[in-house]
């Protein structure tokens, strides 16, 4: 098949990649997609060919991508996102509005084709909620009145409006708690340049560190107290420690961007200000564990993201900062971006490594561990973007003044992205313990002069906190002393209008819909509750529903494959205990708090 | 092999001694304790998706699948305590909330094992009020239908199709609770049709075309009884009502081939009610062939072939056994053919040179003789000539499980890129018999890049030890001498199996369907081995040597005026014109069906199939296996009776002994104790198992040689089956049926 000159040496570069053809697979589809509007049999028939696979093979991956398809979307897709974030600032508002405009539903087409619809999972701009793409632009804070001008402008076939500059809420007055480390070069003029980044202490960290020894860098990354910054908050140093020197093998550094846990929008910002310390943060990790080649799994979403980061490794490697013998030190590092396709379990570890290799992002089985057998079953590093982005600080100004800046065991700063009621949604760089009121506050407080109700401290997979139970640290052990965890860093914060029922449902039919379907209790469960809470809320609940719903999400809860049936079983079970007489008043067939949102009809 | 080290563990308070790595659900098996489980399933990877095996271990923060579970030493493991039991109620009750539960029309009710569950561990009640995804029922092929909303999604369809099969037609689509399993086609199925994936289900999810609403489990009889195509000798576990065979599959686990069968195997069982059968004798008559009672049709063929021996001399009668009748038959067709006629004009289609491989190796075959069941365990490989996924499904199964469970290392010779190159170490693309003369001596006429390669593939091989060495008709006679001469180069025991064509081919040669040999090898030229026999069959056998099969054929009508056939089709086989054979003054077919040569024959004998009749045959590997008759054909008759029957008739004409053996067992014990390397063991093969038979050809290797031509393989495929193959309607009814041999390697 006969395609385009441009796509063509764009697969013919993506095989260059990987050591692995089929790796790239899932990047060939969306960018034949990109150029044909959708993945035709013949397409298909294509990449296979090129690929070495059979067309099952292909079409099963590509089945379990929601960002691919086999029919075309409209000239401009609309992808309104209506997750919690987006949900308490109007997302639902800004769906129904585009609905009726358009007369066209979920995953509905306008008959001229120009249009498309598809209510979509958080789209990692939770801070500029509610937010939508128009292909892969960003529109955030949106309003009714900013969707017509917007969808005027498309009708006419006019260019469209400009879209956001950047994550709403990363660049703002800094309030005087904050302690800009990885954030500190962002609102600088060209901050994603190499000119500037090297103008701010830029790849120093790197020169330091090829003086250094492998296990040097390693004691400092200990001694800093850096935790992950993904969700589940292990100590990088003593991962890195795990993966072993004396081996064959080659190793790998994965950075995890896939950002999609509802309510996180940091490493977005991170990515798209300051790609070099990223690309910096890698390169050490890669150095002190002997791994010659990182790769940066973004989310396909992040499109945008990732022509930056392109463009910065492409810099990188003119500066001689990636390729062979970086500095003149002997090192050598290869690095590439890797686009996903729309799959939140993607951003699991091991998951990611399957859909790094091609395949349906389904995780692995656990022991091994990545450090031991990880990418293309090689020890491989893999560490949120966030985490790799504080490394250079680390190395640069040592691993005890790092851990200074926060409390004891977690170490250093967090980029908290604070999204939901409240005046100023931003992202805040804080010192890891901050009081979560007082985090509140920084925000600008509970917006509309509301009260608190409740906060979920870090993406909707973590438990709820009442408002009474929120006056704590903002760190890891902090918030497990209180049953709930700091995961990624998303504060969302729900004031006393908000319908705990409503949140539940919405959390819920997240997870149902990014569930990997792999296991039993995770598939069936989680689209067992998305319906019932779906009833629920619309009025159609029965009495026993409610300690029913407490007790299957406990049936989920740590007998999953992976810690995505946990992630929604924890919320659920913190929702219906803490709040359980929302739902009981929801029996009398009405919501006592805002009026229910129409359900618009994603799955 | 490394001594393994041995933990000890308790499970339920049970202390037990286990090899390292064991999985925490194999060690409870060992103790019989059952520990639930669908996705888990030996020989295939790991999954710990049903969640089903949860179970407590001491010290564990949470519960833990016992699938994955490798055993430590000192690991406290708990299988009934209440969290457990609640953890397997919980998971059933997920399970049940998208299953339409309609058991009573399900195919499986009776034999499923989410039905089995549900009643030992599930909650009697359902809390689930909510729409079930639902679907319709979906057609696949033919033989393979699936029904999205029964699935439980344990993966064991796309493993057992990708790992199991190599073919990888299985996938999954869509994500959570809409994933589903799919076919490669879109919306149907082009695979190999082998129905693992229908046996492998745990539940009614994919069902069987031949099988599906037919009948419920418990009004069935099972019979277990090898398969009647190829030469691999899998047990087929046939289901039977009202002397109608329904099902074919071996879920019990019976045999060698334990959960394999290929197409043939399992749906290849409808030729025996076809309505094509020969349901009576047949004899030419005027030109044309008339019914006739069986006591005529004997009465006439007793009478001619006396005429014609008595005109002509023994010698103008030739005999053609089958690759399909069991051992006995052969057997007595062999005593029939040199004790009641006097000739040793006796042959069959070779379809491998099984006598060449006992000439070869000599008193070293016992121990160098390959066993099916040993091939899985095999860790080096040499595959030379055939194509097995094709011609040896069973075969090729045991490989690709050697390969995928055992790390074995597999090495190619042959002149197609058969389908195992793809696991295979080193394929080498040559012809096998001239690389088998590089290999031996250095010889051979290769081109230098062949050469080359067969260099590398040398070199590894010589570092393997006990390689297990499988090979088809390409080899025979000399090329066999290399192929032993190579082998016995290398590391350890070399072990070799001969690939043939059909389910008693080996048992032909082995019962001395063949002009130079008596039965278990020994040479008609030995004056004491035709002594021996002679005594026994109460004749003096005749020392003239017999023409193979092909020499008969060619002077059919000429020094051979009568030929008397059984289950063989030569006209199609051997290619020789039906006119030629028309020319005989008597041809005698045995045959199940009307076949080119029954055509021109003057009398037709209807046979009962392998399904119908008990005996023995000997699998391709020398693994001897008890036949068991599953149903009864009226109006055929085995062709253990009518050897008897004849013989008979013939002796009372004054020619030969009437055989006295009635049944089939009193021939195997004739057999046990008077053919070579068939002393076995009763009990096992009673009880259902295969015993090994060696026989041993102590002649001079040199000595030995057959003509060129003389064995072929008549290269039929997943669904095809030499002269039986147009009475498969099942099998024939795929639309893969259709496709070439190259067509079929090729697809993907
Ligand atoms: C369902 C699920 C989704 C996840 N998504 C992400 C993600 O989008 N980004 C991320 O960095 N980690 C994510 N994680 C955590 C990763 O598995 C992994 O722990 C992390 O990348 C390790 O990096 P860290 O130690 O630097 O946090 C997710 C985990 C689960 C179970
Ligand atoms: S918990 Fe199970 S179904 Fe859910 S995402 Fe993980 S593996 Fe998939
Ligand atoms: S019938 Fe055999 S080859 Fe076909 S899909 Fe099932 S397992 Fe695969
Ligand atoms: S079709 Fe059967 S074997 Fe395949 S996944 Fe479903 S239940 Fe398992
Ligand atoms: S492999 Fe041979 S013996 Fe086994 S089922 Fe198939 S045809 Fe029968
Ligand atoms: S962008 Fe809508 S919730 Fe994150
Ligand atoms: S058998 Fe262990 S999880 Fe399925």
């Amino acid at each position: 098949m006969e395609l385009p000159a441009q796509l063509e040496a764009r697969f013919a570069e993506l095989l260059r990649r990987y050591p692995r053809k089929r790796s790239a697979l899932v990047p060939m589809l969306l960018f034949a997609q990109d150029q044909f509007g959708y993945l035709s049999d013949a397409l298909i028939e294509e990449i296979a060919r090129r690929l070495d696979l059979n067309v099952l093979q292909v079409t099963e991956t590509l089945a379990y991508y929601s960002m691919l398809r086999r029919e075309p979307a409209g000239k401009y897709h609309l992808q309104i996102c209506t997750n919690v974030s987006c949900m308490l600032r109007g997302g639902y508002r800004i769906l129904e509005h585009c609905q009726r405009r358009l007369g066209i539903g979920h995953k509905q087409k306008t008959p001229d084709g120009r249009f498309s619809l598809e209510e979509v999972e958080c789209i990692g701009a939770c801070t500029g909620a509610p937010a939508l793409q128009v292909n892969y632009d960003y529109y955030e804070n949106m309003t009714p009145e900013r969707l017509d001008i917007l969808l005027e402008t498309l009708a006419q076939g006019a260019p469209p409006p400009p879209p956001v500059p950047h994550t709403s809420g990363a660049v703002h007055p800094r309030h005087p708690d904050e302690v800009p480390v990885i954030s500190r070069r962002f609102g600088i003029p060209d901050s994603r340049t190499l000119r500037v980044y090297r103008e701010h202490d830029g790849y120093r960290a790197l020169e330091k560190a090829l003086g250094m020894k492998p296990e040097e860098i390693i004691e400092e990354v200990k001694k800093s107290n850096l935790r992950g910054r993904g969700g589940a908050g292990f100590p990088a140093g003593v991962k890195w420690s795990f993966v072993p020197k004396d081996t064959d093998k080659p190793k790998y550094v994965i950075a995890n961007a896939d950002e999609s846990e509802p309510g996180t929008c940091k490493d977005r910002p991170l990515m798209e200000f300051d790609p070099h310390q990223l690309i910096e943060g890698m390169l050490i990790a890669g150095f002190a564990v002997g791994a010659h080649q990182g790769y940066i799994y973004i989310r396909g979403e992040y499109r945008y993201v990732m022509n930056i980061l392109d463009e910065a490794i492409a810099e990188a490697y003119a500066a001689g900062l990636l390729g062979k013998n970086i500095l003149g030190s002997g090192f050598d590092f290869d690095l590439c971006t890797h686009t996903g396709a729309g799959a939140y379990e993607c951003g699991e570890e091991s998951a990611l490594m399957e859909s790094l290799e091609g395949k349906r992002g389904y995780p692995r089985i656990r022991p091994p561990f990545p450090a031991l057998v990880g990418l293309y079953g090689c020890p491989t590093v893999i560490n949120n973007v966030e985490t790799l982005s504080s490394v250079p600080a680390v190395i640069l100004h040592g691993g005890e003044w790092y851990a200074s800046l926060g409390t004891p065991k977690n170490g250093g700063t967090r980029l908290f992205a604070i999204s939901g009621h409240v005046n100023r949604p931003g992202i805040y760089e804080l010192p890891m313990g901050y009081n979560l009121l007082k985090m509140i506050d920084v925000a600008g407080g509970v917006a509309n002069g509301k009260k608190l109700k409740a906060v979920i401290p870090g993406g909707s997979s973590t438990p709820l906190l009442k408002a009474e139970e929120c006056d704590l640290a903002m760190d890891f052990d902090s918030l497990a002393r209180a049953g709930s965890m700091l995961g990624s860093g998303a504060v969302i914060v729900l004031d006393e209008e908000t319908c705990m029922v409503d949140v539940a449902r919405r959390i819920m039919r997240f997870y149902a819909h990014e569930s990997c379907g792999w296991c039993i209790p995770c598939r069936e469960g989680t689209a067992w509750l998305r319906q019932m809470l779906d009833r629920f809320h619309a009025g159609g609940g029965r009495s026993e529903d409610i300690p029913l719903i407490g007790e299957l999400s406990q049936n989920m809860l740590g007998r999953t494959f992976c810690p995505l049936g946990d992630a929604a079983a924890m919320p659920t079970i913190s929702i219906v205990r803490k709040w359980r007489h929302e739902f009981e008043e929801h029996l009398k067939g009405r919501c006592p708090y805002k009026p229910a949102e129409v359900l618009a009809g994603a799955d | 092999m490394a001594e393994q080290k041995q933990i000890r563990l308790k499970i339920d308070d049970r202390e037990v001694t286990v090899p390292a790595g064991t999985l925490v659900i194999e060690v409870a098996k060992r103790l019989g304790i059952e520990v639930p489980s669908f996705c888990y399933y030996p020989g295939l990877s790991l999954q710990a998706a049903c969640r089903m095996c949860l179970v407590e271990v001491e010290k564990a923060p949470k519960l833990q699948t016992a699938c994955t579970l490798v055993a430590v030493d000192g690991m406290v493991v708990h299988t009934n305590t209440e969290p457990v039991r609640k953890a397997r109620r919980d998971m059933l009750e997920f399970l049940l909330t998208n299953h339409p539960l309609d058991c009573p029309v399900c195919d499986k009710g009776g034999e499923c094992e989410l039905q089995d569950m549900t009643f030992r561990y599930g909650a009697d009640s359902s809390r689930f009020v909510e729409l079930k995804v639902h679907q319709p029922e979906e057609k696949w092929s033919e033989l393979v239908y699936f029904d999205m909303p029964r699935c439980i999604l344990c993966f064991r369809c796309v493993r057992i199709c990708d790992e199991g099969m190599d073919v990888k037609a299985l996938g999954v689509g869509s994500r959570g609770v809409y994933s589903a399993i799919i076919p490669n086609r879109g919306d149907h199925l082009e695979c190999e049709e082998c129905g693992m994936c229908i046996d492998i289900c745990p539940v009614g999810a994919l069902t069987s075309g031949t099988y599906r609403y037919k009948t419920r489990p418990w009004e069935m009889k099972y019979v277990a009884t090898p398969c009647a195509h190829c030469s691999n000798g899998c047990k087929t576990t046939l289901s039977v009502r009202n002397n109608q065979i329904l099902r074919a599959n071996n879920r019990d686990l019976s045999g060698f081939n334990r959960e394999f069968l290929c197409a043939k195997g399992r749906f290849g069982f409808d030729f025996v009610s076809h309505e094509a059968r020969l349901k009576f004798p047949l004899v030419r008559e005027n030109g044309a062939q008339k019914p006739a009672s069986w006591e005529q049709a004997v009465r006439i063929v007793a009478e001619r072939l006396k005429a014609i021996r008595d005109r002509y001399g023994p010698e103008a009668i030739g005999v053609l056994g089958s690759n399909r009748t069991t051992n006995e038959e052969n057997y007595l067709l062999n005593r029939f053919a040199r004790a009641t006629l006097g000739t040793n004009n006796v042959d069959h289609h070779r379809t491998a040179d099984y006598a060449g491989l006992a000439a070869a190796l000599g008193e070293e075959a016992p121990r160098a003789m390959l066993r099916m069941e040993e091939l899985r365990e095999a860790k080096a490989i040499l595959v030379i000539g055939n194509e097995p996924s094709y011609q040896n499904p069973l075969v090729a199964w045991q490989i690709r499980w050697a390969v995928r469970n055992g790390g074995a290392r597999l090495y190619i010779i042959n002149a197609q890129p058969i389908k195992l190159r793809r696991r295979a170490t080193c394929f080498v693309q040559a012809d096998e018999a001239e690389a088998l003369r590089h290999l031996a001596s250095g010889g051979g006429q290769l081109s230098a890049e062949t050469r080359h390669a067969l260099q590398e593939l040398e070199t590894e091989i010589r570092k393997e030890s006990d390689v297990a060495i499988v090979f088809g008709a390409e080899l025979y006679a000399k090329a066999i001498g290399d192929l032993v001469d190579f082998g016995r180069q290398l590391n350890g025991q070399t072990r070799y199996m001969a690939l043939g064509d059909y389910a008693n081919s080996r048992g032909a040669s082995d019962m001395g369907l063949l002009p130079e040999f008596l039965p278990g090898y020994e040479r008609v030229s030995d004056a004491a081995a035709r002594e021996r026999f002679g005594r026994l069959w109460g004749t003096e056998l005749s020392v003239v040597a017999g023409l193979d099969a092909r020499a008969m054929l060619n002077e059919a009508g000429e020094k051979i005026k009568a030929l008397y056939v059984v289950g063989s089709n030569p006209v199609k086989t051997f290619e020789v014109p039906a006119e030629k054979l028309a020319r005989l003054e008597l041809l005698v077919v045995q045959e199940i069906f009307p076949t080119e040569t029954t055509a021109v024959a003057d009398v037709v004998l209807p046979a009962a199939s392998a399904y119908e009749k008990e005996g023995t045959f000997t699998n391709t590997a020398g693994d001897l296996q008890m036949l068991r008759k599953a149903v009864d054909l009226p109006g055929v008759r085995s062709d253990f009776d009518i050897l008897r029957i004849l013989a008979h008739q013939l002796a009372r004409l004054g020619l030969g002994q009437p055989f006295a053996a009635r049944t089939p067992e009193e021939v195997l014990e004739e057999i046990r104790q008077h053919v070579r390397g068939y002393a076995v063991s009763l009990a096992n093969l009673l009880a259902g198992g295969a015993e090994p038979v060696h026989p041993v050809l102590e002649a001079d290797p040199k000595a030995y040689d057959v003509p060129v031509g003389a064995i072929f393989s008549s290269r039929d495929t997943l669904f095809s089956s030499g002269s039986l193959t147009r009475y498969l309607k099942m099998v024939r009814s795929v639309n893969e049926a259709r496709l070439s041999y190259e067509e079929l390697r090729n697809a993907k």
